[in-house]
């Protein structure tokens, strides 16, 4: 499907991770959608590094990431991002579990383009995972939404 | 002395010395039985120096000195008069029978004794006037033959004394006198000094018996006067080691002082004290009011030698208006106790004329008809009240001393305290990191879990639902539900532990339009009950607009909440202007609540209804009340059972807005 970006989803949590991609299997977006477990496996693959060296050039619509990762944390990933010349322009929304005020004031310091906290109400986090999923995949795209005809696709980084 | 020689006109006793060029030759008629030997006057000699001994006080020592040197002499009346620093005279022992009045105690300007006598009553020890009314003999030749000048008789026993001594002698009744210089190390120290109402007659071996009494005395006062002050600064010692207790026993040290006010005074013998510390001035003894106290602190830390331990026995030389107060304070000693801040210990002494009591009564009417503009004891004594106007006693050295060693005491307690309170802070610091820190992944940690069982539980419905029967989707909302509310109690606890750390920012707030703003919000909560709103045109206040819309949106939610059985609800708000504060008020006609419980009310998780008839997690009121407390204003409530609840706020009005 040539022009639909994929969106690049951050995150360590197995359960947030499934819990987050059923949101956005529910939200019916035509999107592929690749997984990152760690900020390194997150760099790696958008600067097409180690492991993805070669792969084919298709930056993501929206790159949602969690705040607190091993190794390599949100905040960091963002700097990086934020910090480089070809990447500054992907928007990236922090999909975190903290309300915490130095986190927030932190990211919008490095440039985030949203930040969001979570529900605990399953609904509230599926309205908010939709509303980010069509917003910067569907809105900010010229492309308009169109509805699915294949299971959603699901790569690993 | 060389011995008694019987010549033509009878029998005298003859003394020699030397005066310049010349061997000076004195013939002192001896009267019948005045010759003798010191043999005579061993055995009281020998009892003065076994008493010695057995003195323990100096002024016991004086006064065993007065009383033998009459025994031996038979004056009417001995003192021992001693000079102070600036050589006035004061009469610090006394032994005398009814012929001759008391002077104990009584005072003596220096001018009494000028310089130059005092300089020969230190070469001649020993003076005699057998007869004030004597006629005095000129020396023949007038001069010196081989020196051409006149003799110098200063050292000579039978020379002429002053007029104007003569004049004072008979002024004070007394014709006879003798005096035994005090000598220690080489200074005048007093004087033991004899009366008689009569004209007298000392034999040489009696004088020679009090020059040993006079020379003994000395030595035992220059040996007591050591020891006494090795004495006293142990007693010193013990005083401030009990102050020191005081102070230990304190959180703040000031307060142990103020218990042991007698340790204080005593510690540099003080009739008054103030301890000047943080702009207080707490006062102990007699001491001047607090104004004056200010002023002395004033002046003193405008010195320009600040030096640690100042001393003064005449404020009032120093300092510009210490008359005033000189009754209380002639005397100061100071010692800062802050390097920062005018900090003080002050210990005040009275002027010394406050002091001084005289055992003869200064009222008393002159006897002998004197006038008393004449040369005449009161007269010095009135003489010697203006040299020490406006002067206390001397601090003495070990006294000096002493208020230094107590100022490095109380010093190192202040830094002592200042380093503990900065220990504390370094605690409190690392301790609400440490809370910072908890929170945080309280909110991390223990709010995934609860989103974990909320996302699974409804997957499990949305998905298996057409497989469960009623009973197992009621069990799944009870997962989902409970999961939920204790999610929404961790942001709440959260949202609370934060709203102690989150900075106040206080602009003016509009709070008719806040009100409105609140209500559209809560709009959904009403479900289109018919409820009644009274709100007045309110104030604005000084506050932080995000915390002041949580504190209104929490108290119309209540009042919302609370009102839901009501027919018709009832809710108002009003406000008022003290000249202080803004005060905010809403009131209800809901559940209300019992005043018994009132205090419950603004506390952590406390619920004054059940959960099942009125939902929430217990922290609204809370952090109304600390939200409100953060602006250095109040939260307050009234309530009836159910006839309704009023709720108040205030903020401090902005002096400056």
């Amino acid at each position: 499907m040539k022009g639909l970006r994929p969106i690049l989803l951050v995150e360590d949590n197995p359960k947030d991770l499934e819990l987050t991609l059923e949101a956005l299997e529910r939200s019916q977006l035509a999107n592929e959608v690749v997984t990152a477990r760690d900020g390194v496996e997150a760099l790696d693959w958008l600067f097409r590094r180690n492991s993805h060296e070669g792969r084919e050039s298709n930056d993501p619509a929206v790159i949602l990431l969690d705040l607190k990762l091993p190794r390599v944390d949100g905040l960091q990933v963002l700097e990086q991002i934020k910090n480089d010349e070809d990447m500054r322009h992907l928007p990236v929304v922090m999909l975190t579990a903290s309300r915490e005020e130095s986190d927030l004031v932190k990211s919008y310091q490095l440039g985030v383009n949203a930040f969001v906290v979570k529900p605990v109400g399953f609904q509230e986090f599926f309205d908010a995972v939709r509303g980010l999923g069509v917003f910067w995949a569907v809105v900010n795209e010229p492309v308009p939404p169109r509805p699915r005809n294949q299971p959603m696709k699901v790569t690993e980084a | 002395m060389l011995g008694a020689v019987a010549l033509e006109a009878g029998t005298y006793n003859v003394l020699a010395h030397v005066s310049g060029p010349s061997l000076i030759l004195e013939f002192e008629q001896l009267g019948i039985g005045d010759a003798g030997s010191l043999d005579q006057v061993y055995p009281q000699v020998r009892a003065f120096l076994n008493s010695l001994q057995a003195s323990s006080s100096i002024a016991e020592l004086n006064a065993r000195a007065a009383r033998h040197v009459r025994d031996i002499t038979g004056f009417d009346r001995v003192m021992i008069y001693q000079f102070d620093d600036q050589w006035n005279g004061t009469v610090v022992a006394e032994n005398r029978n009814e012929a001759l009045p008391s002077y104990l105690d009584l005072r003596f300007p220096a001018s009494d004794i000028p310089a130059q006598a005092r300089e020969l009553y230190r070469l001649n020890r020993l003076r005699l006037i057998p007869d004030a009314t004597y006629e005095p003999v000129a020396i023949v030749p007038e001069m010196n033959p081989a020196t051409g000048a006149p003799v110098d008789l200063s050292l000579s026993l039978l020379r002429s004394v002053s007029p104007v001594h003569l004049e004072y002698m008979r002024n004070m009744g007394t014709p006879s006198s003798m005096s035994i210089s005090i000598i220690d190390n080489g200074r005048l120290w007093g004087l033991i000094s004899c009366h008689h109402s009569q004209p007298k007659v000392v034999p040489a071996h009696v004088r020679t018996a009090c020059d040993f009494v006079g020379q003994m005395l000395a030595m035992q006062l220059s040996a007591r006067f050591r020891n006494e002050e090795a004495v006293q600064r142990v007693g010193y010692q013990a005083i401030q080691s009990d102050l020191l207790a005081s102070m230990a026993g304190e959180p703040f040290f000031i307060d142990g002082l103020k218990k042991n006010r007698d340790g204080l005074l005593r510690l540099t013998e003080a009739s008054g004290a103030a301890i000047v510390f943080g702009g207080t001035v707490s006062r102990i003894g007699a001491c001047p009011d607090e104004k004056d106290i200010q002023r002395i602190v004033a002046w003193l830390s405008s010195k320009a030698d600040d030096a640690e331990v100042y001393a003064t026995d005449c404020l009032s030389d120093h300092m510009e208006g210490a008359e005033s107060f000189a009754e209380m304070a002639s005397g100061l000693l100071a010692v800062s106790i802050s390097q920062l801040h005018a900090s003080y210990i002050l210990w005040f002494r009275p002027e010394v004329i406050q002091t001084v009591t005289w055992g003869g009564d200064p009222s008393e009417k002159v006897r002998h008809g004197s006038d008393p503009q004449r040369l005449h004891p009161r007269k010095s004594f009135e003489q010697w009240k203006e040299t020490v106007r406006l002067r206390s006693l001397k601090w003495t050295n070990v006294q000096r001393d002493v208020a230094s060693a107590f100022r490095s005491t109380i010093v190192s307690i202040v830094m002592r305290k200042a380093e503990e309170l900065a220990a504390l802070n370094q605690e409190l610091t690392r301790s609400n990191k440490e809370l910072e820190a908890f929170s945080y992944s309280v909110s991390h940690d223990l709010r995934a879990p609860f989103r974990h069982i909320v996302g699974y539980a409804e997957m499990l419905k949305d998905k298996y639902g057409d497989q469960l029967d009623a009973k197992a989707t009621r069990y799944i909302n009870v997962i989902v539900e409970s999961a939920g509310s204790a999610g929404k109690l961790v942001d709440d606890l959260l949202g609370f532990s934060q709203m102690g750390r989150m900075t106040v920012v206080p602009i003016r707030v509009d709070m008719n339009r806040l009100v409105k703003e609140v209500r559209d919000v809560l709009d959904t909560e009403t479900n289109g009950r018919d409820i009644q709103w009274h709100i007045g045109d309110l104030h604005s206040v000084h506050g932080d607009p995000g915390m002041m819309r949580q504190v209104m949106q929490n108290l119309v939610s209540n009042a919302i909440k609370y009102t839901r059985g009501r027919d018709t609800a009832q809710i108002s708000i009003d406000s008022e202007e003290t000249p202080t504060e803004t005060i905010i008020s809403i009131k209800d006609n809901g559940v209300g609540f019992d005043m018994a419980y009132v205090d419950k009310l603004f506390g952590v998780f406390q619920r004054l209804h059940r959960v099942e008839d009125y939902e929430g997690t217990g922290i609204g009121l809370a952090n109304v009340r600390r939200i409100m407390e953060r602006h250095g204003g109040r939260a307050w409530a009234e309530g009836e059972l159910n006839k309704g609840a009023a709720f108040h706020i205030a903020l401090p009005r902005n002096q400056g807005a």
